[in-house]
């Protein structure tokens, strides 16, 4: 597991700054220390970590737990094997969702971090004004998903929203039929969640670059660098423990998706936006097949945890 | 800048200054034209919270209202107790932002500037748990909630909310980037991890601390499914709880729902606008080099 | 550093104290008991917005005073059952548990979660209970109706005036169809279009199955495609709002016929009660009817879709007798007229009962009217079964496929059984 520590540890540094940990001599010295730093490791994760391990933690073992059973959420759970992974592989529904849940990933991902990237970049400047645009951009997330779920439907509306209008416009003279069509249903969602969440991790990067120290630009110039260079050359390295964090967390949550496609299209047309947080939604909290529902999202964690553990392994190669 | 005469500098310096300009009118125009496509939905909640609610859903799109129903600001708070529901919102939102920020940056000090076995084991188990989507949990969670008979209390949610592993991750990332002379330096004259922590790391820090603040502020304002689960007393209900009445079960008064999402936001706006200083370029850098 | 110690613990102070007075909105009607006599916890789907729970309450309080109703409100409908699972599952004690639709009920005593209520039953007269039959399962009723709501068709009679056309009476399918290409007329946003489908599954799949003498858990709907094709054809013709359009402009029936952009809207009885209330706020003047809804055949009896809301006892409850008397009182004639009051069709009637509702301000008075709230028949969507809301899942996304056009009658109708009998039975 060590192997896996350090993403970005020395991001920030530039280039050859020599290496000052392991200044001590002494063996027994370093036990002592190594106990001492222990110690106080554990008092400053202990406050967090022990209402993530009691509200969060016990709970997700539990409910993986439940995935080797069967279960009503009302009567005592019964044994059941790897009965559950067996009806999994042959549910349909699970392959469907699964499938619709990569697509998505695979939309929202990219275009979410470079856009959010852009326009952090963007508004990080001193403009008059500049307070504002910001809010603006970080609007769509805070307004109520009500809202949000209702007015992109009406703009996708196929016959009369404004979206194929302009289509119409410039000469489509069949435009999709957004959320009413099995195949333009998932791309509505997808640019209806990147508008969502580009403010969010807009605000994140913005709090990346502001750990940027501004000597290292200077050096840049010195050495002629131009604004492309300089983007190159100092911002994206320093970002990069920010790029990390945003791309962690986006794929996370593309992969949790819930909330919005639940509002905006319910999993429809047929199953065309149907993604498995709704199928673990809909099989144990609806259907109250607990141990079902729990195995599927094992089979969620499990496909998240190896790309985080791949996102890891590639940001630490780069590191070396 | 090694320059030797004095003229060229000038001419240079007009000429950039002349680029500058340019380049601003460019951006300006650029961010006008990216504020009608993401103020749209905005504008559209903001005009149909000044309808009839027959007229909220019409096709095309009626961006202007046909009359000004300027009543449903007044309406609202008396068909629900929404300054209730408000300062509800208020209080969870606040103790959870507050505790996140506080704990969170505290382990992130923990995970990042003092090495010891298993630290990264551990990271790894608290990152593992973002991605259990919370469907699957949240039923056992509730049980145990339920045998400590916190249930129906404020309690329940801010002991679920407060503790998320994404305020550790994401100060952990912050801290990788303030290069470790900076603590070595303050541990040589003296300091001990908590002083560090204390003087120099979290006052390096407040921007990443403004947007952890603000975004857990944000999500805990508009979250829905938890006070949903947890909260059986109108009483105690949020905002968004108090807003989904709104929807009954055959029928949906969206007029009152927009009205009601406006006056939502309007405490967020407050929070942005003043949280969204220490994004301005080149403050947070000062403490580096000295 | 210390200015922000000080905010830190200025804020913390501050969050400690609000959280020493926990709960700020004031209780929006829920009755806290007071006064020392015994309290029952009923749980409920938004108390506030929905009036009937008031008075049905409110009715049992001033027959029984020394008990007082404390509602657990669950704020939004949609999700009220994904609530009450919870809550079970936690081991609530909440007393009584309101039965919203018979697919939650057959969750409920699949899992074996509510108290029996045969001797309630006995209690009451079964001849007089409209849905009650659709409560019993193995032979034991495990909740009793207050309410029973049945699909009439909606209409405008201005339009059908304006277009010289007989009230909807005795209509087949065909010729409602027929009246609907009729009452179309005008184009763009000004369009008026005969009738509007809502999107619900059931409103094809259910009504089909029902007048068809079928049973929607068994996977076997050859006989939906008649309905599906009539729709189609309707919906191609532009004489009923496109079901994708309909969709995603999330558009609200009673919207679409109180605004008058639909002549006929099938539809359940709960939309009587808000067009009253409409109709008496001034927010609409639409002069409109119920006829029986379009059967198959015209000569036969009316048959149509339907079924009750009740209440059921939850097993973990402490306050048994108690609730059996609240789910007695709310079957009976006085729950009835209390509910009929605001203009809810409860399940108990009889004339009394029927005389007092036609009696409400805006009631339409006409003969046809009448007649339309006492069909022959009224058959479940969807029969008590332990996959029913697994069955319905299935029959739902199919349906949408169907309606956007992006399957075949025939291949929806394939897949439904298919799916049906692997995905929700377990064949």
């Amino acid at each position: 597991m060590t192997s896996l520590a350090e993403p970005g540890t020395r991001a920030a540094e530039p280039a050859g700054a020599p290496p000052d940990r392991h200044r001590n001599g002494q063996r027994m010295r370093r036990g002592a220390l190594r106990r001492r730093s222990t110690l106080v490791g554990w008092s400053f994760i202990l406050p967090n970590f022990l209402g993530f391990a009691l509200f969060t933690l016990v709970p997700v073992v539990a409910a993986f737990l439940l995935s080797f059973m069967n279960w009503d959420a009302y009567n005592p759970p019964t044994w059941a094997g790897v009965h559950n992974f067996v009806r999994m592989l042959n549910d349909q529904s699970f392959w469907v969702a699964l499938e619709n849940t990569a697509l998505y990933a695979l939309g929202h991902v990219p275009i979410t971090l470079a856009l959010s990237l852009l326009l952090a970049l963007l508004l990080n400047k001193k403009l008059k004004g500049i307070a504002f645009f910001r809010v603006a951009i970080f609007f769509p997330y805070i307004s109520s998903l009500v809202a949000v779920a209702i007015v992109w439907n009406l703009l996708f509306n196929p016959s009369s929203g404004p979206i194929n209008q302009f289509l119409h416009l410039i000469g489509i003279t069949n435009p999709p039929g957004w959320t009413a069509s099995t195949t333009w249903a998932l791309p509505a969602v997808i640019i209806t969640s990147v508008w969502k969440d580009m403010g969010y991790y807009m605000v994140l990067f913005l709090a990346g670059l502001q750990a940027i120290p501004q000597e290292y630009y200077e050096a840049a110039s010195v050495d002629g660098a131009n604004g492309w260079q300089k983007f190159w050359n100092v911002t994206v390295p320093s970002l990069r423990p920010t790029t990390f964090f945003v791309l962690v967390m986006l794929s996370i949550s593309s992969f949790k998706v819930f909330d919005l496609i639940f509002v905006m299209t319910g999993g429809g047309p047929g199953r065309a936006t149907l993604v498995l947080s709704q199928l673990i939604y809909q099989d144990g909290i609806l259907n109250g097949q607990f141990g079902y529902a729990s195995a599927i999202s094992l089979a969620l964690f499990l496909i998240v945890l190896v790309i985080t553990v791949f996102q890891f392994r590639l940001q630490q190669r780069r590191e070396n | 800048m090694a320059v030797t005469s004095a003229a060229p500098v000038r001419a240079s310096l007009r000429a950039r200054r002349a680029r500058d300009r340019v380049g601003k009118a460019v951006l300006y125009v650029l961010l006008a034209a990216l504020l009608i496509v993401v103020l749209l939905p905005f504008l559209w909640m903001l005009s149909s919270s000044l309808k009839d609610n027959v007229d909220v859903l019409t096709v095309p799109v009626q961006w202007i209202p046909k009359d000004w129903v300027w009543t449903n600001y007044r309406d609202i708070w008396s068909r629900i107790p929404l300054a209730g529901y408000i300062s509800n919102s208020a209080i969870l939102a606040v103790t959870i932002t507050f505790l996140q920020v506080l704990t969170g940056s505290f382990a992130a000090y923990g995970f990042s500037k003092v090495r010891f076995p298993g630290r990264d084991a551990l990271f790894l188990a608290y990152i593992a748990t973002i991605a259990v989507p919370w469907q699957a949990y949240m039923i056992p969670q509730y049980v145990m909630m339920q045998h400590a008979h916190l249930t129906n209390t404020f309690w329940s949610l801010i002991l679920l909310q407060a503790f998320g592993a994404f305020g550790v991750f994401l100060m952990r990332q912050y801290y990788m980037t303030i290069p470790d002379e900076l603590t070595e330096a303050a541990r040589i004259d003296g300091l001990n991890d908590y002083g560090i922590w204390a003087r120099i790391v979290l006052p390096l820090s407040k921007p990443a601390l403004a947007s952890l603040a603000l975004l857990t502020f944000v999500n805990t304002w508009n979250d829905y499914m938890g006070p949903f689960i947890y909260l059986s007393s109108n009483n105690l209900w949020t905002v968004q709880l108090g807003l989904r009445q709104f929807i009954g079960q055959y029928e949906a008064d969206y007029a009152m729902i927009m009205t009601g999402s406006v006056i939502s936001i309007l405490p967020i706006l407050v929070i942005f606008l003043a949280g969204q200083r220490y994004f301005i370029a080149g403050i947070a850098t000062s403490g580096l080099k000295g | 550093m210390k200015r922000l110690t000080r905010t830190l613990a200025a804020v913390a102070g501050v969050a400690a104290a609000a959280l020493a007075l926990a709960g700020c909105a004031g209780s929006a009607g829920s009755s806290d008991s007071s006064s020392g006599g015994k309290t029952l916890t009923i749980a409920v789907w938004d108390y506030a917005e929905t009036p009937e729970f008031k008075a049905l309450f409110d009715a049992f309080h001033a027959a029984n005073p020394d008990i007082t109703i404390k509602p657990v409100d669950v704020p939004n409908a949609a999700d009220y059952e994904s609530k009450v699972t919870t809550m079970l599952a936690g081991g609530d004690s909440t007393d009584i548990i309101t039965v919203k639709n018979l697919t939650d009920y057959s969750g409920y005593v699949a899992k074996n979660q509510l108290l029996s209520l045969d001797d309630v039953e006995k209690k009451l007269p079964a001849d007089k209970l409209a849905g009650l039959d659709s409560y019993k399962y193995k032979g034991d009723y495990y909740a009793l109706p207050y309410r029973t709501d049945f699909s009439v068709l909606f209409y405008n009679k201005t339009m059908f005036k304006d277009a010289g056309l007989a009230d909807p009476e005795n209509l087949t399918w065909d010729e409602f169809a027929a009246d609907a290409a009729k009452l179309t007329k005008g184009s763009g946003s000004s369009k008026v279009y005969g009738a509007y489908i809502h999107t619900w599954n059931s409103l094809v799949q259910g009504i089909a199955a029902a007048q068809n003498g079928k049973d929607l858990t068994n996977p076997s709907y050859g006989y939906l495609k008649d309905q599906y094709d009539l729709m189609l054809k309707m919906q191609k013709a532009g004489d009923i709002i496109d079901f994708g359009d309909a969709t995603s402009q999330s558009l609200a029936y009673q919207t679409v016929f109180e605004t008058g952009q639909a002549a006929m809207v099938p539809m359940g009885t709960w939309l009587i009660a808000p067009l009253l209330a409409d109709e008496n706020a001034g927010k609409t003047n639409v002069d409109w009817g119920i006829a029986p809804l379009p059967q198959i055949e015209s000569g036969q009896p009316i048959v149509t879709d339907g079924g009750p809301t009740g209440f059921g006892i939850n097993k973990a409850s402490k306050n048994v007798d108690l609730a059996k008397k609240f789910i007695e009182f709310a079957a009976s004639e006085k729950g009835a007229e209390a509910v009929a009051s605001i203009g809810i069709v409860p399940s108990y009637s009889s004339d009394t009962i029927t005389q007092k509702y036609f009696s409400l301000k805006g009631m339409p008075q006409d003969a046809l009217s009448k007649k339309a709230f006492a069909p022959d028949k009224v058959v479940p969507d969807l029969p008590v079964n332990p996959n029913s809301a697994a069955v319905n899942t299935v029959l739902n996304e199919e349906h949408q496929l169907i309606m956007t056009g992006s399957k075949s009658v025939d291949a929806g109708i394939k897949e439904m059984e298919q799916r049906v009998k692997s995905e929700a039975l377990n064949q």
